[in-house]
């Protein structure tokens, strides 16, 4: 029974070879080794072609309060590659809008991994971990990338690109030049205290965050990771990529051994923010030699 | 879920967090008869704590004109109409609070704000309950009303933001009972933009974190009072400490309005979050709609202010509402003086209770002219 179940599993990869659409593996996310500079930042590149796809399920979140009442997308597609030295992983979700800037009852479109810290041993529950076995989380965020795109095309901020047709008078930090960076400060308490979400997670796009259990989520001082994400035609796809080895702090990946990833992701459209989110159980994966 | 004890609506209730109160709580009075909405208040907070780029929509005080105005948009509609029946019965509440009447899967009875309900702060801005007809502007009492209330956090005992944040990022100051949000821990959920039934709390879309009024703790920190408070052209403001029932001290401001004399009364008690910015209600509005706002104690209350002027220690004690700078945690009444005592019982300001009153005949005989009422 099983031999006539791969003899079609076999069969169907191979016609889908054909079309030239990637194989799917229904049964963990098999990591793809490749030589060539590993596309971190490139959700379109042709590289993906040669990666196994996963298609992962999501739940809502119903597990602790606030939990989602409403279902969002319920599948999230993933293939992962990886050079031995990083492992960067592309997501692909239906989203019909692209949500970038949050606002009041509006937030920004989001995804994230989730390893537990020690894949060989005591794994613990995929949602957020538990006290003394902890998960890492790379958490990609539309809105820092938008950021970033913004500042570069010199196309203003946050406030300028929700409303463009607004005008302020006066604040009261434009009034003096030398007090300026101090007052900003001063309105800005978030960001003088260093909040991560205020500030951003830097170049990579991607920030690194601890949890373990609901709602022990911080940033780690150390900000490995690297992300992209691009939108188009009611669908994001996203890279996400974290090194294979992060030492005590970020936990390790063996190639070879394998692991366990979980995936989260957030529709801003629908206001999703924190535990209002669409996850998963751990899908196994396992980092191929080649 | 714990059951806590709340005295303003005389009863035991549902809450995320066992009871805690602080050492001291914060306690407000603003008696609502002085207030002519001249918004100085809202503009010392905006010019002290909300000038930055994303806190442009935020007024963490606010005052809107009742009965058609609101700030955010229908902020206490929304609460009131998904409260169900709000019934007392001898000074207990029967209905349900914001703890009890919570769908499944939240923490507290949310309501989703978008930024557009912040974009009418002047909504129904002094319009009268109706047209006055047939006669009706010669009538007394007026049957035409409206009155402002100005409003901050009510920095509650049983806060719905505190309880709502999956993160604990918001805390309860145990030295003061001030309510604030850990900015350095605040990721952006905006839960707590949605529970706070009061529509207190507020998303800066540049940060990415939530806001709200801190009291001006910094000052409160040094015995004076907030910036809204000392600013009041209108007087109206006094803030002080507010004790349980069973621990008041006849002798404090806030006590003493609130307990002694019940004459100042909590903002829709009936929410359950045991808010303590409490009001003098306005004198002219219909009973229904002061029990419905401040509980079933407002027509005692509104009786009581009327015969002020005859109690020398409530018009004393008024007198003392923008007198000085300092918070006011004792007073007393001296002759026809009230003194306002710091926590030493040390005196802070004495003012006269009474206007002095001088009566000038109509003719100055000294100049032979006759003296006109201009000036």
């Amino acid at each position: 029974m099983i031999r006539k179940v791969a003899v079609l599993a076999l069969l169907l990869g191979a016609l889908a070879g054909c079309r030239g659409e990637s194989a799917q593996d229904l049964e963990q996310i098999p990591a793809k080794r490749v030589a060539a500079p590993l596309p971190f930042d490139d959700p379109a590149s042709g590289l993906w072609q040669q990666a196994v796809e996963h298609p992962v399920k999501l739940l809502k979140q119903d597990l602790t309060e606030p939990m989602l009442k409403e279902p969002g997308v319920e599948l999230v597609k993933v293939r992962a590659l990886h050079d031995g030295e990083w492992v960067v992983f592309r997501l692909e979700w239906e989203d019909a809008t692209q949500d970038l800037i949050p606002s009041t009852g509006h937030s920004s479109d989001a995804a994230a991994l989730q390893f537990p810290l020690a894949p060989d041993g005591d794994v613990p529950h995929a949602a957020m971990g538990e006290k003394g076995r902890g998960v890492r989380i790379w958490y990609w965020k539309a809105v820092w990338q938008d950021d970033a795109a913004r500042a570069q095309a010199g196309r203003g901020d946050r406030i300028a690109s929700l409303y463009p047709n607004a005008a302020v008078d006066h604040y009261p930090f434009e009034a003096s030049p030398s007090a300026r960076a101090e007052m900003e400060k001063r309105y800005a308490p978030a960001q003088a205290a260093g909040n991560p979400t205020a500030v951003g997670p830097g170049a990579g796009g991607v920030q690194v965050l601890v949890a373990e259990g609901f709602g022990t989520t911080r940033a780690l001082p150390a900000q490995a990771g690297r992300g992209h994400g691009q939108w188009g035609a009611g669908k994001w796809r996203t890279t996400i990529a974290r090194p294979l080895r992060g030492g005590a702090e970020l936990g390790d990946i063996e190639p070879g051994k394998r692991s366990y990833v979980a995936f989260a992701i957030w529709d801003g459209a629908q206001a999703h923010t924190g535990s209002r989110k669409m996850r998963s159980e751990w899908v196994p994966l396992v980092l191929r030699e080649q | 879920m714990a059951r806590v004890y709340n005295w303003q609506i005389g009863r035991a209730m549902n809450y995320w967090y066992p009871e805690n109160r602080p050492k001291r709580q914060f306690g407000a009075v603003f008696d609502i008869n002085k207030c002519i909405e001249c918004q100085t208040c809202t503009l010392a907070c905006k010019t002290t704590w909300t000038s930055g780029r994303g806190q442009e929509f935020m007024l963490w005080n606010n005052v809107e004109t009742k009965p058609y105005g609101s700030y955010p948009l229908a902020w206490d509609l929304q609460v009131l109409s998904r409260l169900g029946p709000q019934t007392w019965q001898n000074g207990r509440y029967t209905g349900r609070t914001v703890f009890e009447a919570l769908p499944k899967g939240d923490r507290v009875l949310t309501t989703l704000r978008q930024d557009v309900d912040y974009c009418y702060p002047n909504v129904g801005e002094d319009e009268i309950l109706g047209t006055v007809t047939r006669g009706g502007a010669l009538s007394l009492p007026q049957q035409m009303w409206m009155f402002y209330l100005a409003r901050i956090c009510n920095h509650c005992t049983y806060p719905a933001c505190l309880s709502s944040c999956p993160r604990s990022s918001i805390y309860k100051r145990p030295e003061d009972g001030i309510v604030v949000i850990d900015q350095s821990r605040c990721r952006g959920y905006q839960e707590c933009v949605k529970a706070c039934p009061y529509g207190k709390v507020y998303f800066n879309p540049a940060t990415g974190t939530s806001e709200k009024c801190i009291a001006c703790y910094p000052k409160i920190e040094q015995g004076i009072q907030p910036q809204c408070f000392v600013n009041c052209i209108g007087k109206i403001r006094l803030q002080g400490w507010i004790n349980p029932p069973d621990r008041l001290r006849e002798d404090n401001p806030v006590d003493y309005l609130v307990h002694v004399r019940k004459i100042a009364l909590p903002l829709y008690p009936q929410f359950g979050l045991e808010p303590n910015v409490y009001y003098v209600p306005p004198i002219n509005v219909p009973d229904s709609f002061l029990i419905q706002m401040f509980g079933p104690g407002a027509p005692a209350a509104v009786q009581a202010y009327r015969n002020a002027k005859n109690d020398k220690v409530l018009a004393g004690l008024f007198a003392l509402f923008g007198s000085t700078e300092r918070t006011i945690p004792y007073f007393k009444i001296v002759g026809d003086n009230a003194v306002a005592l710091d926590d030493s019982r040390r005196e802070l300001v004495r003012v006269p209770i009474y206007e002095p009153v001088h009566v000038r005949p109509a003719q100055d005989r000294l100049y032979q002219i006759m003296r006109s009422n201009t000036t």
